[in-house]
């Protein structure tokens, strides 16, 4: 009887010890958790920055003169090759 | 008595040893009874603990009294038909204090005024000045560099919140069809309106982005700016007030581009508020003139007439005291094709007249144009419809006066004559391919769709068509012209008009519909002196199709040569 008392106190320490180190485990692990949200938050807002960045500087009224400049132009009736013809497509730049 | 005694003694030795070891199993029992109980207390703790654990999971959300619980709205983002993004949420962060820990508000608002372009000292004293408030909002959606130069100043009291504010990164494009958002980033107008109520927002406290999935439009951003340029140019060319102008997919209703000019900055909200800044395309409702004449004759066609019909137009038509007349009388009568191409008022009136008040009222009504119209931009300014259809209205709706509608809901029944004779219903929202097709109503004949797209055709390539300004090699484009007086005090306005020109191509399997409307052109040495349609508006809306066609795919007539050598 004695024995199972010692066993039981033993048991019941031991489960105690081992709550609180889960205890204390589950803690560190929710907050490197919530480190990696809060990474992933930052990334995903430097991300949507870079984008609209991006559709910024690609805004057709930016693009539409450099390209004109670089004597780029929208395709022409004459660089396309009907179905009977060539299929070969005219390229070249047009300098404006 | 002796022998007898002891044996008694004995018997009771034996009885109190009995009743010893008795009590002291007693004890013992209840010792441990007590240490089993005991356990078992600490096992259920151990238990509970375990089941509370994992019953709550995470953290309970902690928030102190002085923090502020402001509520924000994450917007899913919008991109073009092709993924291009036109709106997005950016985090920015918001000054806001808290009067309770402010030493000295006179110091404060002084150091603020130093640094915040267009700060309002007066309000600030007064947001200040109630010192029981833990939070206030000084100013929200700052510029990282602006919030630096505050956190410099090292003002006690202040303190700084990201919150999620809108980017338009393509400025001023397609401005009236994305709409806005207030400073709690929630949708006020176009576009983003119906995300709030169609598509759903996240209320948030912090700058949060939203994970839902992009709305994407029908609009294409080099269209929607093809576009805009070329509205733009022509404003200039032939000094006009205003312009507007779309481009619709023929068959769905799907809107490729629609602009209205002078545009909107984002960076100005109370632009929105000027009149002259207003959504031309379905904001308002016009007059449009003799683009009405693609109606009435579609209305003679599906009234049993063909387009050699022949229509004595050498008198004029009178309605009441007014007389109607030719601005280029033919002195002859006329074909229905030649009233179209001639653009004709007699004629057009005359065709109104044999088709009928009823079947004229009946036919507005199947093409959408006698009720009000709604887009997922918003509410299309309602018609402006005559009283009553007597005979002085039947003639002038038939050139497309009396009668005033919003531009995009004529193109839609434009465009419902032109496909082959099926309603559509103007949208700026892709449909996902999984997406059911709606049922379309017919509301004309195929054979009547045919003949309009000749007579479209016809007008542009007529040496005498009034559209053949509009014409571009190799794309086969149809349309008509129409200009229409402004009304003014005491009548019409001739030197104010609105010039409009509405076209399709390829006229073969017209695809895509243009509509291009001038608000108050002047002559100019191009037009040779004259405002009307065929001058300005027609040649722009040809330039809007040379470029757009080919950024559409669609091909040009004839085949290149093959490459030299």
């Amino acid at each position: 009887m004695h024995s199972l008392t010692l066993s039981a106190a033993f048991l019941a320490l031991s489960s105690a010890f081992l709550l609180y180190g889960l205890s204390y485990d589950t803690r560190q692990i929710e907050a490197r958790v919530h480190g990696q949200e809060r990474l992933a938050e930052k990334a995903r807002s430097d991300i949507a920055i870079l984008k609209a960045e991006r559709a910024h500087l690609a805004r057709p009224d930016r693009i539409e003169p450099l390209a004109r400049a670089q004597g780029l132009a929208p395709l022409g009736e004459q660089q396309i090759a009907g179905g009977s013809g060539s299929s070969a497509i005219v390229t070249g730049s047009t300098a404006r | 008595m002796r022998a007898k005694s002891r044996p008694r003694a004995r018997v009771r030795e034996i009885s109190a040893g009995r009743a010893l070891q008795s009590g002291e199993a007693r004890s013992q029992r209840v010792r441990v009874s007590v240490v089993i109980l005991g356990a078992g207390l600490c096992f259920a703790a151990v238990a509970g603990q375990l089941a509370r654990l994992a019953a709550t999971g995470g953290t309970e959300l902690v928030a102190s009294l002085s923090e502020p619980m402001a509520t924000s709205f994450a917007r899913p983002e919008i991109v073009d038909r092709n993924g291009r993004l036109l709106a997005t949420d950016i985090e920015m962060p918001s000054l806001f204090a808290d009067p309770s820990l402010i030493l000295s508000r006179d110091d404060v608002v002084e150091k603020l005024a130093t640094v915040l372009p267009g700060f309002d000292e007066a309000e600030t004293r007064r947001l200040l000045a109630d010192r029981s408030r833990r939070f206030t909002w000084l100013r929200r959606g700052l510029s990282p560099q602006l919030a630096q130069s505050v956190h410099n100043l090292g003002l006690p009291g202040l303190s700084f919140r990201d919150e999620l504010k809108r980017a338009y990164p393509l400025e001023r494009l397609a401005r009236h069809v994305l709409g806005a958002v207030n400073i709690d980033n929630r949708g006020i107008a176009g576009i983003e309106r119906y995300i709030d109520d169609q598509v759903g927002v996240e209320t948030v406290h912090a700058a949060t982005r939203s994970e839902g999935v992009a709305v994407r439009l029908t609009v294409d951003i080099g269209v929607q700016h093809s576009l805009e340029d070329e509205l733009k140019l022509a404003m200039g060319r032939y000094d006009a007030k205003g312009a507007a102008g779309l481009v619709m997919d023929i068959s769905s209703g799907a809107m490729l581009a629609s602009a209205s000019l002078p545009g909107l900055d984002p960076a100005k909200p109370s632009e929105a508020q000027d009149p002259a800044r207003l959504d031309r395309v379905q904001g308002g409702s016009y007059e449009l003139g003799s683009v009405w004449k693609t109606i009435t004759v579609a209305l003679a066609f599906e009234s049993g007439k063909s387009v050699d019909t022949i229509v004595d137009v050498t008198q004029p038509l009178t309605a009441g005291r007014f007389a109607i007349t030719d601005t280029h009388p033919a002195g002859r009568p006329l074909t229905i094709a030649e009233i179209f191409v001639h653009s004709s008022n007699v004629g057009a009136g005359l065709l109104a007249l044999d088709a009928g008040a009823s079947r004229q009222k009946q036919f507005l009504e199947k093409l959408g144009l006698w009720s009000q119209m709604r887009t997922e931009a918003g509410v299309v300014a309602a018609p402006q419809l005559p009283d009553q259809l007597e005979r002085a209205e039947q003639i002038t709706i038939a050139y497309g006066h009396g009668i005033a509608v919003a531009p995009i809901q004529f193109a839609a029944a434009v465009a419902a004559i032109l496909n082959g004779g099926e309603r559509v219903q103007p949208t700026y929202i892709a449909r996902l391919d999984g997406d059911a097709t709606p049922t379309r109503e017919r509301v004309v004949n195929l054979e009547t769709s045919k003949a309009v797209r000749d007579l479209f055709r016809r007008n542009v390539t007529d040496p005498h068509g009034t559209g053949r300004r509009a014409e571009v090699a190799g794309y086969r484009v149809g349309g008509k012209t129409g200009t229409a007086e402004m009304p003014g005090r005491g009548g019409y306005l001739e030197k104010a008009v609105i010039s409009s020109f509405v076209a399709a191509f390829p006229m073969d399997a017209p695809k895509y519909l243009v509509l291009v409307s001038l608000f108050e052109p002047k002559a100019t040495d191009e037009t040779q002196g004259e405002i009307t349609s065929g001058r300005n508006a027609a040649p722009t809306a040809g330039r809007v199709i040379s470029r757009i066609a080919p950024l559409l795919g669609v091909l040009p007539e004839g085949a290149a040569a093959a490459p030299p050598g």
